[in-house]
C-alpha cells in the first residue's frame, strides 16, 4: 500500500542505500506512462512485479522487475470522459494497493476496480458515486483483512463525502459512513464517545447546519486511512464543508474537517473531533494520520500524529480523541491556537470572510500548510519528516449558488508567498520538543510525499523536478537527480529481485499547483486554479509537463 | 457648412452611442435555430461548403457583455475557468481554443457541451443569455469590441496593498551600511 | 382617492404600528405643529408689516429721525424673537434627540428576534436565525415579525446600495455592500403594512418591495412553524409535472425549493410561494393568471428584471403553474 504500512509511517527497513553511498545513486531504468497530468500515485511493488497506476485516464501497468521494467501488461479501465470536468484538482489519482493476489485502485469516474495481480483481468468493478453529483475519487484505497475503505472527492463542488466499505472478494458495498447527516447516516451510534464537550451530542451532523445543507455539505474523504490491528479501528479525516464562502452555511458545519475513529469492520464510530468547526478557508482535515506508540511524559501513549492543513502538528490519543498537543508548524494568522482543556480552535477575528468583502494575508493558505503530500516516520530518529507548501492568501467572499455538478465555492481566492518566505520547505519535525530539527527551504511547494529508510535517509521531489535524498539526521542534501518534469508523486523504496535496493517515483507536474503547467491555464489570471496560479506563475518557465517513472539504484 | 459637419458627426456618435448603451429587454435575441454549425476541420472532400458565422448581435453592447460576465458567475462558469484563467476548465482569455473561437461554435460549447468535461447546459439557460455568455467570452481574449468592454474587472487584481505589505529591510548597495539606519 | 387612502394605510410613517415608528411621526408632528405656527406668525408679521407699509406710504415722508422709543422697542422685539428662536430650537433639539434615544433604546435589549435581510436587485431576501443553524429559514419578499418583540434587523447587499424602509416600523437604513447595518424596531399593532427599497438600485427599484405582516406571537410562531417545513410533495399528476418541469428547465438555475433538489439561490427562494400575497417582489398580485404571465415573460411585467422569460408550452405552463400553487 501506499503508506507501506498500516500506520502509514513510510519507514523502510532497508539500509543499503544510507548516508554514506547515497552519493552514487544513478538511474536504473525508467518508463513512461504515456499520461501528461500530475502523478501522485505511489509505485507498488509486490514480489517481481511493480504497479502503476496513472492520473485520468488511470491506466494501470504492471512492470516486470526482472526484466528492466518491461510491461507484463496494462489495464485500462477507460473512465468516462466527463469526468475531467468535475475533478477540482487536476486528474490525480493517489494510488493503488495490493491484498490477496488483487490490485485494488479507484478511478476518477467513482468506480472501485479489483485487477488480478498476476494477469490483468478485471475481477470486479463497483460503482460508487455519479460525477453528475460532481462526485470524483483520487485515493488510494486501504484494504485491511478483507475489506477495502474507500472515500470520495469533490468539496468543492458541494458533494456530500462518504467513506464506503466494500468487500474486497466481491466488491460488494458493506457500509457507508457519511460525513454529513443524520448519526444514522454517519454510523453514530452507541459507541459514540468524543472526547470533548463540542463534539457530544445527537445528529450533530444535521443539526449543525442550515437546513437540508447537510446534503450538499461536503466533508469528502479523499484522503489517506490509516489502522490500527490492536483496537481494529480505522482512523481517517473529512474535507472542507461544502460551498467554501463559510457565511453561507452558518454553524459548526459537522463532520466537515473532523477526524473519525471508526470500527474497521462495522464502521462504527468511536470518537470524532472536529479541528475547523465552521472551516473559514479550506482547511480540509484528510491529511494521513500516523498510528504510533511515543513515549510521552514518561510513559507510552497510543498516539496519533499528523500535520494538518490548518497548519498544526497534532497528536492526539488515539483510543479517547483527546488532543495532546497542537504546535504550529508554519506562520499561522487565520487562527491563535488550540485549546487542549476544550478543544476549540482560536480563530482570528480579524481574518473573518463575508461576502463582498475581501480578508488579506491570510496563513496558511486554502491548500493549507501541508496538503495530501504523505509525510514519513522514522523510529530510528523519531522524527516526522513533512513535505509542505508555505503559502498565504487572499479571500474574497462572493454570492454562491448550488447548480448541481458545478463548482460551490463562494470566493475568490489569490495565493502568495507566506510572510515573504519560500513557497515551500522539507522539514523533520520533533513531536517531543514540538519543534523543527532541520529544514531545507524550498523555492516552489514540495508537492511530493516522502519516504525514510533504515539507512537514514529520506526522499522527496521538488516541483521544477529535481529528486533528492537527504540525510534524516541533519538534513543534508547528499544526492540529487533532476527528472524530466516536476515530481509530486510518491517516493517508494524496494529490495529488487536481485536482492539490491531501489528507489522508485514518478515524476510528472500536476497536482492542484501544477495545475497552470498541466492543463495550460493562464498565469495572468491570479484568480485560477483557485487561486494557485498567483503563486505559481513562474513554474511554466521551470518545468513542463511529463509522465515518467524513474528507478535508482546504486551501481 | 461647419455646422452642419459638425452635426453630422454628432449624430453618428449618437448612432453609434445608441448600440453601446442599448437594453434590449424585449429585443429576440439571435436564436438557436439560426446557427450554421461550423465545420470543425480544415478538410474538406470535394471543395469548401462553410457557411458565413452567425454574427452575435450583442458584441457591440455593453449592457449585455456585462450581463454575460454576471451570468459568468452566477452559472458559476467563474469555479472552472476562473475569471478567464481556467482551473477544473482551460483558461478562456490566452489564444487556444479547443473546440473553435467563433461566436456559433462557443455557442454550442455551452448548450452542447463537450467530451471532456464541459457540461451541456441545454434548456437550462435562454438563449439570450447564451448569447450574452459568448459575447463575454470572446471579450476576455480581446476578440470583443473595446468599446463595449469595461476596462477594468471586478475581482481582486493588483498588487498587495501598502497595509499588507510585509516589513523588508531595504538595501542600498552604492552606498555604505552606514547610511542606512532606522528612521527616527 | 381610495388607492391614496389604502396606502396611508399600509406604507406611512404618519399611521405608526411600532414604537419607532410612533417616536418618529410624534416628533414629525411637533416639527410640523411648532414650525407651522412660526410660520404662520411670521407670515401674520409680514402680512402686518406690508399694510402697513402701505398705509404710511400715502403720507409726506417722514424726517429720518426714528425716536428713542421705537428705537428701544424694535431691539427688544428682535431679543425677544431671538430668545424664542433660540429656545424653539432648543426644544426641537432636545425633542430630537431624546426621540433618537428612544428609538435606539432596543439595541441594548438582550432578547430580540434576529432576522438578516439581504437586498437583491430587485428582491428582498429573508432570513429568520436561530441558535440552531438548522433552524434557519429562507424567505423572500415578506418579513412577519410577532407583536411586543424586539427585532434586530441585520441589513446586508451584495450588489448596490439598497435601503429598506417599512414606514410603519421605523426609519429607513441603507444597505451598503460588504458593510452590514442594523435596525432594531418592535411591533405593536397588528397589521400588514408595505416595505420598500429606498434608495435608487437600478431599473425596477420602484418594484422592490415587501410585505410587513406584525401579527400576534400566537399566529407568529404558526407561520414560522409552517415556513420551515420543506416544500409539501405534488400530489395531482398535474403538479408532479410541474415539478419535473421546474426541474428540467431554467428554474431550477436559480431558484431554491426545500426538500428538491432545487438550491440555487440567484432568484427568490419559492419554498412556500403559495402563501405569499404577491410575486415579483410585490409588483403583482399572487394570482394564477399573473403567475403564469410573469414566468411565461417577466419582462412583460417588470422589464429589466433579471429573470429571463420561460417558452414553456402552455401544457408544462399549466403544470408548472399548478405545482407553485401547492408550494403552500
Amino acid at each position: 500500500m501506499p503508506g507501506r504500512n498500516y500506520q502509514a509511517t513510510r519507514y523502510s527497513g532497508l539500509d543499503q542505500i544510507n548516508t554514506g553511498n547515497a552519493k552514487d545513486l544513478k538511474v536504473a531504468w525508467t518508463f513512461s506512462t504515456g499520461v501528461n497530468r500530475g502523478h501522485e500515485a505511489a509505485p507498488l511493488v509486490v514480489g517481481d512485479t511493480m504497479y502503476v497506476v496513472t492520473p485520468f485516464p488511470n491506466i494501470l501497468y504492471a512492470l516486470d522487475l526482472k526484466n528492466g521494467g518491461a510491461a507484463k501488461w496494462k489495464y485500462q479501465p477507460e473512465p468516462a470522459s466527463a469526468a475531467q470536468g468535475v475533478a477540482c484538482c487536476d486528474l490525480v489519482n493517489r494510488g493503488c494497493v495490493f491484498s490477496n493476489g488483487k490490485i485494488i485502485f479507484n478511478t476518477l469516474d467513482d468506480h472501485t476496480i479489483a485487477v488480478d495481480a498476476n494477469t490483468g483481468k478485471e475481477i470486479w468493478k463497483t460503482k460508487l458515486g455519479d460525477i453528475n453529483h460532481g462526485e470524483t475519487i483520487t485515493m488510494a484505497p486501504l484494504v485491511v483483512k478483507d475489506k477495502v475503505y474507500v472515500g470520495n472527492s469533490g468539496g468543492e463542488l458541494g458533494v456530500r463525502g462518504w467513506l464506503t466499505c466494500l468487500d474486497s472478494n466481491s466488491g460488494k458495498t458493506l457500509w457507508r459512513a457519511w460525513s454529513t447527516g443524520s448519526d444514522a447516516d454517519c454510523l453514530i451510534g452507541p459507541d459514540f464517545k468524543p472526547f470533548y464537550k463540542k463534539d457530544q451530542g445527537k445528529e450533530l451532523g444535521v443539526s449543525t447546519w442550515p437546513p437540508n445543507r447537510w446534503q450538499i455539505g461536503g466533508g469528502t474523504v479523499w484522503g489517506w486511512v490509516t489502522y490500527d490491528p490492536e483496537s481494529n479501528l480505522i482512523y481517517y479525516g473529512t474535507g472542507n464543508p461544502g460551498v467554501w464562502n463559510p457565511e453561507l452555511r452558518p454553524g459548526d458545519n459537522k463532520w466537515a474537517c473532523s477526524i473519525f475513529a471508526r470500527d474497521a469492520d462495522t464502521g462504527a464510530a468511536k470518537w470524532a473531533y472536529q479541528m475547523n468547526p465552521h472551516d473559514e478557508f479550506d482547511h480540509d482535515g484528510i491529511n494521513e494520520n500516523l498510528v504510533l506508540d511515543l513515549p510521552i511524559n514518561g510513559q507510552t501513549r497510543k498516539v496519533l500524529l499528523a500535520a494538518q492543513r490548518n497548519g498544526y502538528v497534532y497528536m492526539w490519543d488515539r483510543t479517547t480523541g483527546e488532543v495532546l498537543s497542537a504546535t504550529p508548524f508554519i506562520r499561522i494568522t487565520s487562527s491563535f491556537g488550540v485549546d487542549l482543556k476544550t478543544g476549540e480552535l482560536h480563530t482570528n477575528p480579524e481574518k473573518k470572510p463575508m461576502t463582498g468583502k475581501t480578508v488579506r494575508d491570510v496563513a496558511p493558505a486554502a491548500p493549507g500548510a501541508k496538503d495530501w503530500q504523505p509525510c514519513a516516520w522514522s523510529p530510528r530518529t523519531n522524527l516526522l519528516y513533512i513535505p509542505h507548501q508555505n503559502l498565504a492568501m487572499d479571500y474574497q467572499g462572493t454570492e454562491a449558488s448550488y447548480i448541481e455538478g458545478t463548482p460551490y465555492l463562494g470566493v475568490n481566492v489569490k495565493m502568495y508567498a507566506n510572510g515573504n518566505a519560500n513557497r515551500g520547505e522539507f522539514c523533520a519535525w520533533d513531536p517531543f520538543q514540538k519543534k523543527k530539527v532541520w529544514a531545507i527551504q524550498e523555492d516552489l511547494p514540495v508537492w511530493s510525499g516522502t519516504v525514510v529508510t533504515a539507512g537514514d535517509i529520506t526522499f522527496y521531489g521538488t516541483m521544477d523536478g529535481w529528486f533528492k535524498c537527504v540525510n534524516a539526521k541533519t538534513g543534508d542534501v547528499l544526492w540529487q537527480f533532476k527528472c524530466g518534469s516536476g515530481i509530486i508523486g510518491q517516493p517508494v523504496t524496494y529490495k529488487g529481485p536481485d536482492g539490491k535496493q531501489y528507489v522508485a517515483v514518478l515524476a510528472g507536474v500536476g497536482g492542484w499547483p501544477g495545475a497552470i503547467v498541466a492543463a495550460d491555464l493562464d498565469p495572468r489570471d491570479p484568480t485560477g486554479a483557485l487561486g494557485f496560479v498567483n503563486a505559481m506563475t513562474d513554474l511554466p518557465q521551470k518545468t513542463t509537463k511529463g509522465g515518467m517513472l524513474y528507478v535508482f539504484a546504486l551501481p | 457648412m461647419k455646422t452642419r459637419v459638425l452635426m453630422t458627426i454628432c449624430c453618428a456618435a449618437a448612432l453609434v452611442s445608441c448600440k453601446r448603451e442599448e437594453r434590449g429587454f424585449r429585443v429576440a435575441p439571435p436564436s438557436a435555430e439560426k446557427i450554421e454549425t461550423k465545420s470543425l476541420s480544415d478538410l474538406h472532400p470535394a471543395g469548401s461548403s462553410v457557411a458565413p458565422p452567425t454574427k452575435n448581435d450583442y458584441r457591440e453592447n455593453a449592457y449585455a457583455v456585462s450581463e454575460g460576465e454576471k451570468l459568468f458567475a452566477a452559472y458559476n462558469c467563474v469555479g472552472c475557468h476562473a475569471h478567464g484563467g481556467g482551473g477544473m476548465g482551460p483558461a478562456l482569455m490566452d489564444n487556444k481554443w479547443i473546440y473553435g473561437s467563433q461566436p456559433q461554435q462557443i455557442f454550442s460549447t455551452i448548450v452542447e457541451g463537450r467530451p471532456n468535461g464541459m457540461p451541456s447546459f441545454r434548456g437550462k439557460i435562454p438563449d439570450f443569455q447564451v448569447w450574452e455568455l459568448v459575447a463575454y467570452v470572446r471579450s476576455m481574449s480581446g476578440l470583443g469590441t473595446s468599446g463595449a468592454s469595461p476596462n477594468r474587472s471586478d475581482e481582486m487584481k493588483g498588487p498587495t496593498p501598502p497595509s499588507s505589505m510585509p516589513k523588508q529591510t531595504p538595501q542600498n548597495s552604492s552606498l555604505p551600511k552606514s547610511a542606512e539606519r532606522p528612521p527616527p | 382617492m381610495t388607492a391614496l387612502l389604502a396606502i396611508s394605510e399600509i406604507q406611512s410613517a404618519l399611521a405608526p404600528a411600532g414604537t419607532q415608528a410612533m417616536r418618529i411621526s410624534q416628533l414629525w408632528w411637533v416639527y410640523l405643529t411648532v414650525l407651522s405656527a412660526i410660520f404662520v406668525l411670521v407670515a401674520i408679521a409680514l402680512f402686518i408689516a406690508l399694510s402697513r407699509r402701505h398705509a404710511v406710504a400715502e403720507l409726506p415722508a417722514p424726517p429720518f429721525a426714528p425716536g428713542e422709543a421705537s428705537e428701544r422697542r424694535t431691539s427688544t422685539a428682535v431679543t425677544l424673537c431671538v430668545i424664542a428662536t433660540v429656545i424653539i430650537l432648543f426644544v426641537l433639539l432636545f425633542w430630537d434627540f431624546f426621540t433618537g434615544r428612544a428609538i435606539y433604546a432596543l439595541t441594548s435589549d438582550k432578547e430580540f428576534l434576529h432576522i438578516k435581510v439581504i437586498g437583491h436587485q430587485w428582491w428582498w431576501e429573508v432570513q429568520y436565525q436561530d441558535p440552531t443553524p438548522s433552524n434557519v429559514m429562507t424567505t423572500a419578499n415578506e418579513l412577519h415579525v410577532p407583536l411586543g418583540k424586539t427585532v434586530k434587523l441585520e441589513l446586508q447587499s451584495n450588489d448596490v446600495i439598497h435601503s429598506f424602509w417599512v414606514p410603519a416600523m421605523h426609519g429607513k437604513k441603507d444597505l451598503i455592500p460588504g458593510h452590514p447595518t442594523v435596525q432594531y424596531f418592535r411591533a405593536d399593532k397588528e397589521g400588514t403594512f408595505r416595505g420598500q427599497c429606498a434608495e435608487f438600485c437600478g431599473h425596477q427599484h420602484a418594484h422592490m418591495r415587501l410585505e410587513f405582516v406584525a401579527e400576534s406571537p400566537d399566529k407568529y410562531e404558526a407561520w414560522l412553524a409552517a415556513a420551515r417545513q420543506n416544500a409539501p410533495n405534488p400530489t395531482t399528476a398535474m403538479q408532479q409535472r410541474g415539478l419535473q418541469v421546474f426541474m428540467s428547465n431554467q428554474c431550477i438555475m436559480c431558484h431554491t425549493i426545500e426538500g428538491t433538489a432545487a438550491r440555487a439561490s440567484l432568484g427568490p427562494d419559492l419554498t412556500h410561494l403559495a402563501s405569499r400575497s404577491f410575486i415579483a417582489a410585490g409588483a403583482v398580485p399572487n394570482t394564477r393568471g399573473y403567475l403564469a404571465g410573469w414566468i411565461a415573460n417577466p419582462q412583460n411585467i417588470k422589464p429589466g428584471v433579471r429573470m429571463p422569460p420561460n417558452p414553456l408550452s402552455s401544457d408544462d405552463l399549466n403544470a408548472l403553474v399548478d405545482y407553485l400553487e401547492s408550494l403552500k
